[in-house]
């Protein structure tokens, strides 16, 4: 009786993590971490990106020095969020600005594209530059069917190397739900040589 | 609790646990491939230029149907399903089905340099200042969009797909 006992017990806990469950574990062959939610009909995943992968990849799409490095070491992952439900499915729907980035006691929204777009165009970066940037972040707000997905960055406007909590929200057949991924690490910035 | 009993209750409860892991794998298998967009909006139409540079207006298209790919040589799954759209093209061109991909923001060097490894037979458009994807209900890359023969965004995946998955084909060819 105790072993069937304890077999409904472990029946129980996929149920609970199609309810929602993180992850986190480090890229095997770059050493980055990364950190994972999935519960019914969604998938998010984080994947931390070096500041100088980010400063290199927007120097090579026309940012300024100066420019690439504000966003590169403005706590940047590499995201990817996806509509996971079977076809025929509830659609989902997001929108950025209702996620929250808690640290300590303070508790701040994320910063997106049109958060970052008017700082270009004050700093004068090029158009064909500022066309990559909006194209290449998580979009804002999107609502996808099953099977639907996007890649983009994120930012968290968060100093290289600060732990957070980050709570993501979205909605389904008129629900919101949500949830918090516990202890994202901004990736550490390497050392600039100076001129 | 008898021997047989629990022996029952057992390959009852080793079934439902099988059941309950394998869930996700398939729902995540099973999404599906093309959104229909039940209102149909008109597309919008745009005059672009290929590599070769040649002129492509999609009103120039109508009485066909239309696949429109927005991507980029910097976006992941965009670089992905290049593939099976070249594979999903030489299928469907022969019957008159179209295929326009349309490059979001860059220069004809860097397509060029990127076609070297993803040689693709289909036209691709320079959409260097944005100003098209801008007037398509568009987010995110990839997204496409399958314009019916009336002109009319019939289907749309955003993110990429098996482009020459036969069921997709299906859906694509239904539309003629």
């Amino acid at each position: 009786m105790h072993v069937i006992t304890l077999l409904i017990g472990t029946l129980f806990i996929p149920t609970a993590s199609a309810a929602g469950s993180a992850t986190t574990g480090s890229d095997p062959e770059t050493g980055l971490a990364f950190w994972r939610y999935e519960a019914e009909g969604i998938l998010f995943e984080l994947n931390q990106r070096l500041p100088d992968q980010t400063r290199a990849f927007f120097q090579a799409r026309g940012f300024d020095a100066d420019a690439a490095s504000q966003f590169a070491t403005s706590c940047v992952f590499q995201s990817r969020l996806l509509n996971t439900a079977a076809a025929g499915g509830a659609s989902l729907h997001f929108n950025l600005n209702e996620w929250k980035i808690i640290s300590g006691n303070t508790s701040i929204s994320m910063a997106t594209t049109d958060d970052w777009m008017p700082r270009w165009e004050k700093q004068s970066i090029g158009q064909a530059a500022r066309i990559a940037f909006k194209w290449s972040l998580l979009p804002t707000e999107q609502t996808y069917a099953p099977g639907d997905y996007n890649w983009g960055m994120t930012s968290y406007d968060q100093p290289p190397g600060t732990r957070s909590n980050l709570t993501l929200v979205w909605h389904r057949e008129g629900r919101r739900e949500s949830a918090t991924i516990r202890n994202i690490e901004c990736p550490a910035d390497s050392p600039q040589e100076t001129p | 609790m008898s021997i047989p009993t629990m022996r029952r209750q057992l390959s009852v409860t080793l079934l439902m646990l099988c059941t309950l892991l394998f869930q996700p794998v398939q729902a995540a298998g099973s999404s599906q491939l093309l959104q229909a967009l039940p209102e149909q909006p008109k597309a919008g139409d745009f005059q672009l230029t290929d590599l070769d540079g040649t002129e492509h207006r999609l009103s120039n298209y109508r009485g066909r149907v239309v696949i429109v790919n927005f991507w980029a040589t910097w976006c992941p799954p965009c670089r992905e399903e290049m593939p099976s759209m070249q594979r999903a093209w030489e299928l469907l061109e022969p019957e008159g089905i179209a295929m326009l991909a349309i490059n979001i923001g860059e220069d004809e060097d860097t397509i060029f340099q990127f076609t070297a490894n993803f040689p693709v037979e289909f036209p691709l458009l320079l959409d260097q200042d944005s100003a098209t994807i801008q007037s398509w209900p568009v987010r995110g890359l990839p997204t496409t969009y399958v314009v019916d023969p009336q002109g009319r965004l019939a289907y749309r995946a955003i993110g990429g797909r098996a482009w020459d998955d036969p069921a997709l084909l299906d859906m694509v060819r239904a539309l003629k």
